[in-house]
């Protein structure tokens, strides 16, 4: 899934290459974000991205169906890619464990992309490790089964958004969920412009992989814009001097 | 495996199931290196291949499951996409103080996976549900179980 959001801010970005081959999705991605990090707008593009491929239907699960659009951009409005997004709303804990063990008995195609928005919602109901453990594992075999379903050459990318505590951030959980994720994109507030709400997206593939930074514009209409941070060029926006390859804080 | 075990493990399981394709058993060196690496667990992993303990499960949708039966009688759930099993020492003792990298059930199963002695069983796509779901229902047991071991390793530490 860390291929899918790297070709998705990079194909945003006109700088961008686009080198990897649609079909690869990459490993599990974790999504972290305090709150209103544009998180679930993330998700929503991913799907979108997906959905523009030709693959399978999309998965977006969340506890509680979107407000209004996360975006607003041109793929936003196409009604093909819409139909393609199927979106579920387990409203507890248990439902969410229900939907994931029996996700095998669903016909139709393979989906090629599994979703799940605020994950922490789910996880506040359950206190142990293990639990926790057990919802992400089921996660990820239930997209191992979509990818299973898909065939050779197919393969159902996962992506999943936490929202991480300020103050109280909890650690232990992180690290457990990082055991399972090895890809984790983290999104920090970016300097405001005047109208638009801006945030700073870092990509770690995990391992040796390489560590990449976008900043991500929302315009008050809704389009948004990627512009791709490198270590090298510097932060176009803050003259602060600080740098780029800083690890993001959360309190954690 | 989406969740990778450290690149030295993998190196061994690898080079194990290669010994096996080869000469139908595994070598004595790799024995004492799983002994070295996991303790105890890798006698009792062993042990539960011998007694044909792990079955793989599956229906006619393509998904799967591990059902290990434990040394006390009861049966633990070992994912085969990733790396997590349902009993009580992976929540303790790999989950929480870290300080294994697996229990004995899923050793069993990726020794198992690499002898060719895993027992198989096909069921139907809602018998499987209520497999992977089961489990769900036997947590809460855990979860006082583990409480009850955490209090216990604190007094220790105190």
């Amino acid at each position: 899934m860390a291929e899918t959001l790297r070709r998705m801010l990079s194909a945003s970005s006109a700088a961008g290459p686009g080198e990897e081959s649609a079909a690869e999705s990459g490993s599990p991605l974790l999504l972290l974000g305090g709150p209103r990090s544009g998180k679930t707008a993330l998700l929503f593009a991913a799907a979108l991205e997906v959905a523009g491929e030709g693959r399978g239907p999309i998965f977006f699960l969340a506890r509680r169906p979107l407000q209004s659009l996360p975006l607003r951009t041109r793929a936003a409005f196409d009604p093909l890619r819409l139909q393609k997004i199927r979106f579920q709303y387990p409203s507890s804990t248990r439902e969410l464990f229900r939907l994931l063990c029996s996700a095998h008995e669903a016909q139709g195609p393979a989906p090629a992309l599994l979703l799940l928005d605020c994950l922490e919602e789910y996880l506040s109901e359950h206190q142990g490790p293990h639990e926790a453990a057990r919802l992400v594992a089921l996660l990820l075999d239930t997209a191992a089964h979509f990818s299973h379903r898909a065939g050779p050459g197919g393969s159902c990318g996962l992506m999943v958004a936490l929202q991480t505590q300020k103050d109280s951030g909890d650690t232990a959980q992180l690290a457990l969920l990082q055991r399972y994720f090895p890809a984790c994109c983290w999104l920090q507030p970016g300097a405001p412009g005047p109208r638009q709400h801006c945030l700073r997206a870092c990509l770690e593939s995990g391992g040796q992989g390489p560590r990449t930074e976008w900043l991500v514009a929302f315009q008050p209409h809704g389009e948004m814009t990627v512009t791709p941070l490198s270590p090298e060029v510097g932060d176009p926006s803050s003259d602060k001097g600080t740098s780029s390859r800083s690890q993001p804080n959360f309190g954690v | 495996m989406a969740v990778t075990l450290p690149a030295v493990v993998e190196e061994l399981l690898s080079e194990m199931a290669a010994a096996v394709r080869e000469s139908a058993r595994i070598p004595d060196d790799h024995l004492l290196s799983l002994k070295f690496i996991f303790g105890s667990s890798a006698i009792q992993a062993l042990d539960l291949v011998d007694r044909q303990s792990i079955t793989l499960v599956s229906s006619p949708s393509g998904r799967r499951v591990y059902q290990v039966l434990g040394s006390s009688g009861k049966t633990y759930i070992c994912l085969a996409s990733c790396h997590y099993c349902s009993c009580p020492a992976f929540a303790f003792s790999v989950l929480r103080k870290s300080d294994s990298l697996l229990c004995k059930h899923l050793l069993a199963v990726y020794l198992s996976q690499i002898m060719g002695t895993c027992q198989q069983l096909s069921i139907s796509d809602k018998q499987l549900t209520e497999i992977l779901l089961t489990e769900e229902e036997q947590d809460h047991q855990y979860g006082m179980v583990i409480s009850f071991w955490g209090l216990k390793s604190l007094l220790v530490a105190i």
